[in-house]
């Protein structure tokens, strides 16, 4: 292993399982800083279950994972997030800006309400995913490239070194995708690493540096061009041959 | 006549900090999507009720209080485990503590009731409810409990908001989100053991869902939803302990329940935005404009094949390509001047009516090629 690389998460042996049948089998990937990454791999081979075990989210049955070189723990406050639009209510009653300022709250602390700080750096990440004039609005009037827009803007007031996305391109339209790939592009000229689950293998190349393609077990980590030769799609992708077939 | 002597006054109090509590801590279980909990929860209460009653033979408020927290707590303890820990989901979970609890309360019930003094424990009421029976140590200890809920919610705002909205976001950010649901459910387990003795443990479910429902309709901020909701809970909990004093055979409980749905039934139907009534309304009128725009569309078509845009076409011809009803949206674009009728069922539109068309058609074509 090169020791001038510095890695921004490691993991090592990491097995998830649900009731004996296995989601992510063995895997120990280690993604240098400062990367775009895209996972990609069939639906059911784990690309979401590998993120919510990265961010501690999901218990492993095996394995460890290291996010700068410590426990997530320790460095809690440098990992942002963006979990998959559809994993909450958006009839729920609030606010485009109070869903942004949710972002601070693990920086707040206990019993520290947010205030003007707050408001005004959330007003600034919002105009940032150009969503600035809809602040004031109830989230369920917002249209689906919307509300990404605004997940995008609630992590990044966590002003963090690391991203995780769930699917951010999923049901927006190209306004919005051409939007969250500059946010991505910049966020990495800024040194920081962002690890996006990622559907579309057509804007692969275009969109992202690097790809660590899965289907339950790892099959390639690296450089987008040298993951995605036809032998690679082949085995996360042709046949169902690559696990216990029924990965759907 | 109601006659506001010092027992009722006595009973406002209690069902005003009952309505209130059980209103703030439903909006969030209603948010949760945790409704069935909290009549889980008021059932699964029944047996400590009773357990209470036993550790001293008499109806000690405090006793009775302590008993149904603490078995309505194990009881929601054992729902998500259940759920956390086998394939069972929480509406089987629920229904599987809520009949045995319940069961094992009626079967107490039964036992402390063949006893010497069965006859003044009056623990019966608390199936139904019975504000009458309520005493002024009662009421303190609704309000004592009542106090320390709220400023419990109060402080720890942001986390239960977080929680409500968005459980794995707010577990990412660090916060012990498992701790906060067990913490936030306890709250609710307190708001509804608050109201057992004046609603009953079979009705109580409906104080938590139904302010919370009605609010929901109102607004559409958390925080005007869990202040309108108190406020929906407290005022049904008065109305409905006047009714049952006024009316001795009346039990509080289902009057209470009764006045909060039909605040729930008015807000269904007439709330801005989201009642049904608005919903048709806007409805109706956004066909309308829809039936208006298509005419006028209609008549710039017809008039682009003819050398004069503003040449009478007949109505008939118009709804052919068009849609039905034709001439309520005629009527309605005449008065608005964009089209005018020279003689019966002839139809012509105006220089403005043309400006107005070209723009509607500017306008389509724009949003087809935006998607």
């Amino acid at each position: 292993m090169n020791q001038d690389i510095k890695y921004a998460v490691q993991v090592k042996d990491l097995t998830l399982a649900y009731q004996e049948k296995p989601v992510l089998w063995d895997i120990d990937i280690n993604i240098p800083e400062g990367v775009l990454m895209a996972i990609v791999g069939p639906n059911g081979a784990g690309k979401t279950t590998l993120i919510k075990s990265i961010l501690g989210l999901l218990k492993p049955a095996a394995g460890k994972v290291e996010i700068f070189g410590k426990p997530l723990s320790k460095v809690r406050k440098r990992v942002g997030y963006v979990p998959q639009r559809s994993s909450v209510d958006w009839d729920f009653p609030t606010t485009a800006l109070d869903v942004v300022i949710m972002g601070m709250y693990g920086l707040l602390g206990w019993f520290r309400r947010p205030g003007k700080r707050e408001k005004n750096e959330a007003m600034k990440a919002l105009e940032k995913v150009g969503m600035a004039d809809f602040y004031d609005r109830q989230i369920n009037q917002l249209s689906g490239g919307q509300q990404q827009r605004v997940f995008l803007a609630r992590a990044l007031v966590q002003q963090s070194d690391i991203y995780f996305m769930d699917e951010p391109f999923v049901g927006v339209d190209a306004t919005t995708e051409k939007a969250i790939v500059n946010i991505l592009k910049e966020l990495r000229k800024q040194g920081k690493t962002v690890v996006v689950v990622h559907h579309d293998l057509q804007t692969l190349k275009e969109y992202f540096d690097w790809a660590f393609l899965i289907n339950v077990r790892q099959i390639a980590l690296g450089p987008v061009e040298e993951v995605m030769t036809d032998e690679n799609l082949k085995l996360a992708y042709g046949g169902r041959t690559a696990f216990l077939g029924n990965t759907t | 006549m109601i006659v506001f002597d010092y027992t009722l006054k006595v009973v406002i109090a209690g069902c005003s900090i009952l309505g209130l509590v059980s209103g703030t801590l439903g909006a969030f279980a209603v948010l949760r999507k945790q409704s069935l909990l909290g009549d889980a929860i008021a059932h699964a209460a029944l047996p400590g009720i009773c357990l209470g009653f036993l550790v001293t033979l008499q109806k000690s408020p405090v006793w009775i209080i302590a008993g149904a927290i603490l078995v309505g707590w194990i009881g929601t303890l054992l729902v998500m485990t259940i759920v956390n820990n086998t394939t069972l989901k929480q509406d089987a979970a629920l229904g599987i503590i809520l009949s045995v609890f319940f069961g094992f309360g009626l079967v107490l019930l039964t036992l402390i009731q063949r006893l010497p003094n069965a006859s003044q424990s009056g623990l019966e009421s608390f199936l139904f409810g019975s504000a009458a029976t309520m005493l002024i140590q009662d009421v303190w200890i609704m309000a004592v409990l009542g106090c320390c809920v709220l400023v419990l919610v109060a402080l720890f705002w942001k986390e239960f908001k977080a929680l409500s909205f968005d459980p794995s976001f707010a577990q990412s950010l660090g916060l012990p989100i498992k701790k906060l649901d067990v913490f936030l459910t306890s709250l609710t387990v307190i708001a509804i053991v608050i109201g057992l003795q004046t609603v009953g443990v079979v009705l109580m479910s409906a104080l938590i869902i139904a302010p919370a429902a009605a609010a929901r309709q109102w607004t559409d901020r958390l925080g005007v939803m869990v202040f309108v909701s108190s406020i929906f809970g407290a005022s049904a909990g008065i109305v409905g302990a006047l009714i049952s004093a006024k009316y001795a055979h009346i039990p509080t409980g289902p009057t209470i329940v009764l006045t909060i749905s039909t605040i729930v039934f008015v807000s269904l139907l007439f709330a801005p935005n989201r009642g049904m009534l608005w919903n048709a309304i806007q409805k109706s009128v956004s066909r309308q404009n829809i039936r208006e725009k298509t005419m006028l569309t209609n008549l710039l078509l017809f008039s682009e094949s003819a050398t004069d845009p503003f040449h009478p076409h007949d109505l008939a011809a118009l709804t052919a390509i068009g849609r039905g009803p034709a001439r309520k949206a005629m009527a309605a674009l005449k008065e608005k001047g964009l089209v005018v009728n020279p003689q019966a069922d002839e139809w012509a539109l105006t220089q403005d009516g043309l400006n107005e068309a070209k723009r509607i058609q500017k306008e389509l074509e724009e949003s087809t090629h935006a998607s």
